[in-house]
């Protein structure tokens, strides 16, 4: 090849690996992007006065004159709409069958729509489920039904090579010519003042308990079990790690036995974590049963097998990094080997050690397969330390699986589900972090 | 730490020199004796049948080209080597008559009577004060009261306590280089050994803090046995009483320093001595 | 004084049981790991065992008809096999190249300040808990690939196609007018340029025209977890592969400079057929994450046993080994000991065997390559 063919080649060369350094990079902000900024919906949004109504009946909070006062005003906004309503259901229980027939369907349909969006009306009775005893808390909740309300999704099949096209028809055509007509229109014209959004921050998000499954309240159930999953699998894992680095960095030779031991370890690296957790289903509650079913002992134990073998190895490492020569003096002056491991080795390594910890603990916190079999829950009160030995509990991984996926109103607690997905995430960005900050400083102390 | 806020200037009884002379024996007895005594690395032979008496209270300096077993005797005698897979020794080495290979040997108790000084400085990450009472703690000294005066005094014989007297608590690797290797000889003498095995403790260093190392060995000469490796023929020949020549493992000759320096007898020494090798 | 250095022998034999006893301690709290190990694959083939008895292995590995609620039951686990490899194929297709690469960025072209900044991406993506990715495939990318899936394609194809198209019209051109005598030379570099960078946009369009006019029938598709998988994947792939790379001396390179070669062929020709033993357990351990990884492919693989028709086609959904594990033990939990229950006992057996084995190569290709660097 001539010369400026290579040069070029060369050039190329790095172009494009470095687009792959790019497009890492670009997927990671593609990834993180959208929590970031729909996670922190879940804190900063525009409440309703629902919101702070809820707020005030559930947990006391705010100023009870200033949300009746309010309230009251919404309501007064809000009167011709059900009084529209209830003239028409009126004039529906009076009897015309035809007008019966042709709209007690939709009738129903627009009157639960209202319903959701605004909440029952004054005076009617209370319902039972705490969903149905509010509007919409959410400003951009309301304007999604409000939609809803609006606007009727029908499909258009006519075109059999396609599938079905979504159209929009406005559902005041559906009304036409009656005296629910003019609602529609108030209704979007008077939204506003019907709930009355304001920019709230809801910085208890975190620390609220739910309600009736996480249509309303926080995540504190789901923040404590993580942390109890995470700081018991660490009680287990720890002290089990540290001493197999000690023991295969400082005791060991190159035997048999401890070529063994490391590809134990490393295979147990490589094992899939739901293994893990049928493991754990398996032996740690079918077999010795350490707790009548789940726990979150039982979780605790099984993720604490699952990060050993990382403990291990940067424990391992971080020991092998002392100076030989600290040993040595220390031997030199007449230490044992336990006396120079605790007081000379041990405290050179606590960086590393500390951020193999810290690391360790960020991935047992966001771990989801090893404890659904073990330890999770989709609803439950907070525990207190002593119910972690034998009750299960929710937890941030897997509860946003299961409001994910499996919970009854999706699309509905969307920011929920982004809420958690953003703490867990600051979770473990934040331990990570913490680790790179504890191994920056005290190595810079160790080194003076 | 409220030890650093200790009155140090308060007088501190010396030991005497009749004191010190009797820990380390009677001056000019034969203290560490080794007859046939041969290190091994594997089949390899680093210290090969070497027999010579080093005398208590005397600066000893081993000299020799690299590589020719002079660490290796060094820490043959506290027995640092046995940290080293597949090292064994066969003769004897004694220590005021105790075989040092014998089963029944206290390392422990060995190597706080023999100290030693490396040839990097190697201070602990710990504050000042805690290298020094690194040793006195391990051998069960809690007192604080006591850590105290056994810091200060060894810190004091190492010449080093007036340089760092408001600063104990600070880390000891903010030394400088010349003053951690004091420091490590203070670490090494608040034991109170008997022996203190040097090796090469200036190469490391820059000729201000060598010398004063130097210096400092000829101040410690008497109260403890001085082993010191060294490559460096004019400080052998300035600081030490007897000198022993290593070529390939073998003893090649041993004597006052004045005499192998000035009127050698076998014909490697001077080649050496003289810079034609090594 | 000899006293002193001497030890009792009482106390010499208490000091020599102490010891004794401490290692027998420290050794038994080191095989913690060995036992952990040796539980989980007796707990897993102890449960996996019965299935075996009671429905045999033919229908198991051989059979797509996975109807596990049905009376009479029926267990082929084919599909999930095929799903669980055609996503790890798709995974490593995406991190594979994209890993090396950027390893080889990492040790040799970045320069060392931009290396501590790209570190930490790596380190985040390899922190970032697999239920978030999940989530991320099921609540963002899904909906983009149902709503957009032909259009995304094409985008992706411009991305990863558009540089190396780029780079090939450039290096060919130049390269095919080299032979050309000189005085043509200029005009024959321009010419060979437009000819190549004519049938390479050309195929570019034709292709994209091909994708943009494709329908996705639903989101939660092999692509979607493939492409996610692979994100996930390329942590590992890009820090052992740099490890290898930066394990390759110096010396090597600098020889292979002083002869005249540029970085493109150094590192080519050099670097990563000697650390190809490292990036062999790079990939290993790549593909092992991806075979392993449950939440992502739960949430957003769409779960439906069927082998894609043809095999190859990434957007039809799959179901794999463990997202069926996961899924299934909730409604096989209330039914302890029956075929439902050790079926999914079977398939973890053979994650398990499979992760085990591929360790095993993965631990002996490294040694190799320890080995053969002396
Ligand atoms: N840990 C060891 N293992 C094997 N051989 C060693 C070891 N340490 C030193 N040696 C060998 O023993 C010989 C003597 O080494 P040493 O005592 O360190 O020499 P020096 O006189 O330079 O201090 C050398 O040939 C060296 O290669
Ligand atoms: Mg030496």
């Amino acid at each position: 090849m001539e010369h400026r063919t290579r040069t070029l080649f060369n050039r190329s060369f790095s172009f494009v690996s470095i687009a792959s350094i790019v497009l890492m990079s670009l997927s990671l902000v593609v990834l993180l992007g959208p929590i970031f900024i729909k996670g922190s919906g879940a804190f900063v949004f525009r409440g309703t006065v629902e919101h702070r109504k809820l707020m005030l009946d559930r947990f006391g909070r705010g100023d009870r004159e200033a949300v009746g006062i309010e309230a009251a005003r919404a309501d007064a906004a809000r009167k011709p709409i059900y009084d529209s309503l209830e003239r028409f259901d009126a004039l529906l229980e009076e009897g015309d069958p035809e007008l019966r027939s042709k709209y007690a369907a939709d009738f129903e349909e627009l009157k639960g729509l209202v319903q959701e969006l605004l909440g029952p009306a004054p005076g009617a009775p209370e319902p039972a489920l705490l969903r149905q005893q509010y509007g919409q808390t959410r400003w951009d909740r309301a304007k999604i039904k409000l939609h809803e309300i609006l606007f009727v999704e029908e499909y258009d099949y006519s075109d059999p090579t396609k599938m079905g096209v979504k159209i929009l028809k406005p559902r005041v055509d559906r009304f036409k010519g009656t005296s629910l007509e003019p609602v529609f229109g108030q209704l979007e014209r008077g939204v506003v003042y019907m709930m009355r959004p304001r920019l709230t921050c809801y910085s208890r998000f975190l620390f609220d308990e739910s309600y009736d499954s996480h249509f309303f309240g926080g995540i504190w159930p789901e923040m404590l079990g993580t942390i109890y999953l995470a700081l018991g699998a660490m009680l287990f894992a720890v002290p089990l790690g540290i001493i197999t680095a000690i023991y295969l960095a400082e005791y060991s030779g190159e035997g048999h036995f401890v070529s063994f031991l490391r590809t134990c370890i490393s295979s147990l690296a490589g094992v899939p974590s739901i293994v893990f957790g049928l493991f754990g289903l398996a032996f740690f509650i079918n077999t010795i049963k350490i707790s009548p079913s789940k726990s979150v002992l039982a979780g605790a134990m099984t993720l604490a097998i699952l990060v050993l073998p990382t403990v291990i190895r940067a424990s391992e490492e971080a020991i092998k990094a002392v100076p030989a020569t600290y040993k040595e003096a220390a031997m030199s002056l007449g230490a044992s080997k336990w006396r120079t491991i605790l007081t000379v080795i041990l405290p050179a390594a606590l960086p590393g050690v500390l951020t193999s910890v810290i690391i360790s603990m960020g991935r047992a916190a966001g771990e989801t397969a090893p404890i659904i079999f073990t330890a999770a829950v989709s609803v439950g009160k907070p525990l207190a330390v002593w119910q972690t030995l034998t009750q299960p509990t929710p937890a941030l991984s897997w509860n946003i699986y299961n409001l994910a996926t499996e919970h009854q109103a999706v699309d509905e607690i969307r920011h929920v589900q982004y809420g958690m997905v953003l703490t867990l995430v600051m979770l473990v960005l934040i331990l990570n972090l913490s680790a790179i900050l504890v191994r920056a400083r005290i190595s810079k102390r160790l080194r003076a | 730490m409220n030890n650093e806020r200790r009155d140090f200037n308060a007088p501190l009884a010396k030991p005497s020199a009749k004191a010190r002379a009797d820990a380390s024996g009677p001056r000019g007895m034969p203290l560490i004796r080794a007859k046939d005594f041969s290190v091994f690395y594997g089949s390899k032979a680093a210290v090969d049948r070497v027999t010579f008496d080093i005398q208590a209270g005397k600066v000893t300096a081993i000299i020799g080209p690299s590589g020719c077993g002079k660490s290796t005797y060094l820490r043959a005698v506290n027995r640092m080597n046995d940290l080293i897979p597949g090292c064994c020794t066969s003769g004897i080495l004694s220590l005021e008559g105790q075989h040092l290979y014998a089963s029944d040997v206290d390392v422990v108790a060995l190597r706080r009577m023999v100290g030693m000084v490396f040839q990097k400085p190697n201070p602990f990450p710990k504050s000042i004060f805690d290298n020094v009472a690194f040793g006195p703690r391990i051998h069960g000294t809690v007192n604080q009261g006591e850590l105290g005066d056994i810091v200060e005094r060894s810190l004091r014989r190492a010449g080093l306590f007036e340089e760092v007297k408001d600063r104990l608590g600070d880390n000891a690797l903010g030394l400088s280089g010349g003053q951690q290797q004091r420091l490590c000889i203070a670490r090494a003498i608040a034991v109170n050994p008997k022996v203190l095995l040097m090796d090469e403790p200036a190469s490391a260093l820059d000729p201000r803090s060598t010398t004063r190392i130097e210096d400092l060995i000829g101040e410690l000469r008497g109260a403890y046995t001085i082993v010191i490796v060294t490559h460096n023929m004019q400080q052998a020949a300035r600081v030490s009483d007897m000198t022993a020549f290593f070529y390939e493992g073998r003893l090649v000759e041993f004597g006052d320093t004045e005499e192998i320096f000035t009127r050698p007898r076998k014909k490697e020494t001077e080649d050496y001595i003289t810079g034609r090798f090594g | 004084m000899q006293d002193q250095l001497v030890i009792s022998k009482g106390a010499r034999r208490f000091r020599r049981l102490g010891a004794l006893l401490g290692h027998a301690l420290i050794v038994a709290l080191a095989s913690s790991s060995i036992v952990a190990l040796l539980f989980i694959f007796y707990f897993i083939v102890r449960d996996a065992v019965p299935f075996f008895r009671l429905e045999g292995f033919k229908e198991f590995f051989c059979s797509t008809h996975w109807y596990p609620s049905r009376e009479p039951a029926e267990f082929g686990a084919l599909s999930i096999f095929v799903g669980s490899a055609l996503v790890t194929l798709g995974a490593s297709i995406v991190a594979v190249p994209l890993g090396v690469l950027a390893a080889l960025c990492l040790s040799d072209i970045l320069p060392f300040a931009l290396r501590q900044v790209v570190k930490p991406i790596i380190e985040m993506l390899a922190a970032i808990p697999s239920v978030v990715y999940g989530f991320f495939a099921l609540v963002v990318l899904a909906p983009l690939i149902q709503a957009h899936g032909g259009s995304v394609l094409a985008a992706g194809a411009w991305m990863v196609l558009a540089p190396i198209g780029l780079v090939a019209v450039a290096v060919g051109g130049d390269a095919a007018s080299a032979r050309l005598p000189r005085r043509m030379r200029t005009s024959g570099r321009i010419v060979s340029w437009v000819i190549l960078a004519g049938i390479a946009a050309g195929a570019l369009v034709v292709l994209t025209g091909a994708l943009n006019r494709l329908v996705v029938s639903t989101g939660t598709n092999a692509l979607n977890v493939s492409i996610v998988l692979g994100i996930m994947a390329l942590p590992t792939i890009v820090s052992v592969s740099e490890d290898a790379l930066n394990s390759v001396g110096r010396e090597l390179r600098e020889g292979s400079y002083a002869l005249g070669a540029t970085r493109a062929e150094t590192l080519l020709k050099v670097v990563v057929p000697a650390a190809r033993s490292g990036i062999l357990a790079a990939v290993i351990l790549g593909v092992m994450r991806a075979v392993g990884e449950t939440m992502l492919v739960w949430m957003a693989s769409g779960n439906s046993a069927r082998i894609p028709s043809p095999w190859f086609n990434f957007l039809e959904p799959v179901r794999t080994l463990t997202a069926t594990i996961a899924g299934d033990m909730g409604e096989a939990d209330q039914v302890t000991g029956s075929a439902r229950y050790h079926v999914l006992f079977a398939m973890a057996l053979c994650l398990l065997a499979f992760a085990f084995v591929m360790n095993v190569v993965s631990e002996y290709v490294m040694r190799r390559s320890r080995k053969m660097r002396g």
